[in-house]
């Protein structure tokens, strides 16, 4: 009796799968037959509206198809968990091409180029699975709406939510926009490139750049060794930061003692340090230092900049040196000027993007050679139109992973 | 607190994890000696979570940045969810388990450290930097467990002793581990727009972050199919596989040359 339960259980299971299976084997073999026969060119997806002309026609169809062919075998297949899943796995199996492979030009010819292996996200076969998956999420989500039942709200929130994402993100990347602006300090410019063909872009706002900051870690000190190119590790394998009374020990081989500390300071013309403004100097440290066995040596030192030579501490045959702190923050302090007479003074700082007229204004980078010194700063304008249906999916997604977690709880509650 | 003191702290986690094992074997039958044991395991990982704690003042950063400081995580959070487990649902052999992985991989932290290193780079000052990855930790850990579990009712199965409430209990883990990993999905794009200017570049973390919710999505889907559980719960073996290719695998794959996400040098 159980074995025929069993056995009745693993039909139903497996019902639909060798179809579905094939259906999906079928799309990415013909998606891969398409790049094929057109050199790996790809798909290129078509801007507004014709993108969403595409998207409205998709929508419709899945609702004409699923309200009026709802009984119909083929149409209660293609909206089934069998497709849904063969989708899913195909999704996976074309993501892990992508995930493994560089997805990097590639020579021309080849066979990634051919079958377009190095660009996995924008090629046929994924196109193709990608139309399929939302065709079959599309059903099984309108079957949940209609007829509407409080009960299949976290259904429709992720299945929804997770179909509004994926279309819209892939549908309206073609109208994203990331821009590239060099900002120098004192001018201003309302040219952006278009990366990687740096083609140059008139803005419909322009941007001075009043002042670039760059703020540092504090320095660190440590024990190089010109023989081997490395620096020793310091007893407590932290690399020392550059504090007045700061010791570090190198077990066996040397100690050394910052005596005095100096943020900013520039040298005069016998090299002593003198304090200078912040940001305009380098950092200067006084140590003392004593190999095992020798006498201590003291003096400056400094990591340098542009036009300061950088200097060390000899001990024995090893050198104390300054590390310059690494990036903690950088800005631009910019004004935009729209056509009008719209003005607005702005900070730009990494994860903190301004919003100008549709665009967000993002701190990017800067002149990497000069440093903290960089009068240079490159500035990212972004424009996404379809943000905000991409949101609105991604936060259906969370509403109905909170309901699915709530329900998931109260079921193992009573498991 | 720094790695200087470390592999001590490591080491005593792992030896009351030992210990406090050892002693379930007299605690059948003793309850002084189930209380000393429970005391030693919870001991064990009450010494990470003041390492954990101690750590992060020191670094004056959340310790999340390095690959090293999240195996510290891993290895704090799990045992925890074997106790939670046993708690929960009355079975003990999944802390063993757990305590099992959490000793490999602070011997993976003792075998090579960190580099102490308090910078954080600017794109990870962000509010949505302790939620992304705490979330993701923790279904990492969820997951790991249901992978675990997932073996484990194999191995029962083999042995024709197969446990409706021990497969039941995986599949718990493996739901509550794919919600969180939805929100960590969700919180990485939310993130990676306000730092990155676009919340998707099929960086190949976020590819193989895809491909390991796909892949749970689709243990889902076959439960809703009412698969039957012996292939539910290799599904859950094995998926744990692309999990740890995301954790890290990508960074020794060909198509990291470019990520974001390989966490290696100051920046």
């Amino acid at each position: 009796m159980q074995s025929s339960k069993q056995t009745q259980k693993v039909d139903s299971a497996s019902e639909g799968f060798r179809e579905a299976a094939l259906f999906t084997i079928t799309a990415i073999i013909a998606g891969f037959a398409v790049e094929w026969l057109t050199a790996g060119s790809g798909i290129t997806i078509p801007r507004w509206p014709v993108n969403f002309l595409f998207l409205a026609v998709l929508a419709v169809s899945v609702a004409i198809v699923g309200l009026t062919l709802r009984k119909h075998p083929l149409v209660a297949w293609l909206g089934g968990i069998p497709v849904g899943l063969s989708l899913i796995v195909g999704l996976a199996l074309l993501s892990f091409i992508g995930g493994v492979l560089p997805q990097d030009p590639a020579h021309p010819g080849t066979l990634v180029a051919t079958l377009r292996l190095n660009g996995m996200f924008s090629s046929w076969p994924f196109a193709f699975v990608t139309l399929l998956f939302l065709f079959n999420l599309g059903l099984s989500f309108l079957w949940k709406v209609v007829p509407f039942r409080v009960a299949n709200l976290q259904f429709m929130l992720f299945h929804g939510g997770f179909w509004i994402a994926l279309s819209c993100g892939l549908l309206g990347s073609s109208d994203l926009q990331r821009l590239i602006i060099p900002l120098n300090e004192g001018q201003e410019s309302s040219i952006a490139y278009e990366m990687p063909s740096e083609r140059p872009i008139q803005l419909p706002y322009s941007i001075y750049l009043k002042d670039f900051q760059i703020d540092e870690y504090v320095p660190q000190f440590a024990l190089y060794d010109p023989a081997t190119d490395q620096v020793l590790e310091e007893k407590s394998k932290m690399v020392p930061e550059v504090r007045k009374g700061a010791r570090a020990v190198w077990p066996g081989v040397a100690t050394a003692t910052v005596l005095e500390f100096m943020p900013d300071a520039l040298p005069d013309k016998d090299g002593n340090p003198v304090p200078s403004k912040a940001h305009k100097g380098v950092p200067f440290a006084r140590v003392r230092a004593e190999a095992d066995g020798q006498p201590p040596v003291e003096r400056w030192i400094s990591g340098g900049g542009p036009e300061i030579k950088p200097q060390f501490l000899p001990v024995g045959s090893y050198f104390i040196v300054i590390a310059p702190g690494a990036p903690k923050a950088f800005r631009s302090h910019v004004m935009i000027s729209g056509t009008d007479s719209e003005r607005r003074v702005a900070v730009l700082e990494v994860n903190k993007p301004v919003d100008f007229r549709g665009w967000k204004l993002y701190q990017m980078g800067y002149d990497e050679k000069a440093g903290r010194w960089s009068t240079m700063s490159l500035v990212e304008a972004v424009n996404d139109p379809w943000l905000p249906a991409v949101y609105l999916g991604f936060f259906m997604i969370m509403a109905g992973n909170l309901l699915y977690f709530w329900k998931g709880v109260k079921k193992m509650e009573a498991a | 607190m720094t790695l200087v003191e470390f592999p001590a702290i490591a080491k005593a986690a792992i030896a009351c994890w030992g210990a406090g094992s050892l002693l379930q074997i007299p605690a059948r039958k003793s309850k002084p000696a189930s209380l000393v044991s429970w005391l030693l395991m919870i001991g064990g990982t009450s010494l990470l979570v003041w390492f954990l704690v101690a750590y992060w003042i020191t670094l004056e950063r959340p310790p999340l940045r390095t690959l090293g400081e999240t195996r510290l995580w891993y290895a704090t959070l799990i045992p925890v969810v074997g106790f939670l487990v046993e708690y929960r649902w009355k079975i003990g052999w999944l802390k063993y388990y757990c305590m099992g992985l959490a000793a490999f991989f602070l011997g993976i932290n003792i075998a090579s450290p960190d580099v102490f290193q308090k910078a954080l780079m600017p794109a990870l000052q962000s509010p949505w930097f302790i939620p992304h990855v705490v979330v993701y930790l923790v279904a990492y850990v969820l997951l790991a467990a249901s992978s675990v579990a997932g073996w484990h009712n194999v191995w029962l199965k083999f042995r024709d002793k197969s446990s409706a409430v021990s497969e039941s209990m995986s599949h718990y883990l493996a739901l509550l581990g794919f919600v969180l990993l939805t929100f960590g999905l969700v919180f990485g794009a939310l993130w990676a727009k306000e730092a990155w200017g676009h919340y998707w570049t099929w960086d190949p973390k976020e590819t193989w972050a895809f491909i390991s919710w796909l892949a749970y999505l689709g243990y889902l889907h076959l439960v809703a199919r009412k698969t039957k559980g012996t292939v539910l719960q290799w599904y859950l073996g094995l998926a744990f596989l692309v999990l740890l290719v995301c954790w890290f695998g990508v960074n020794y794959l060909p198509s990291a040359q470019n990520s974001v996400h390989t966490y290696s040098g100051a920046s």
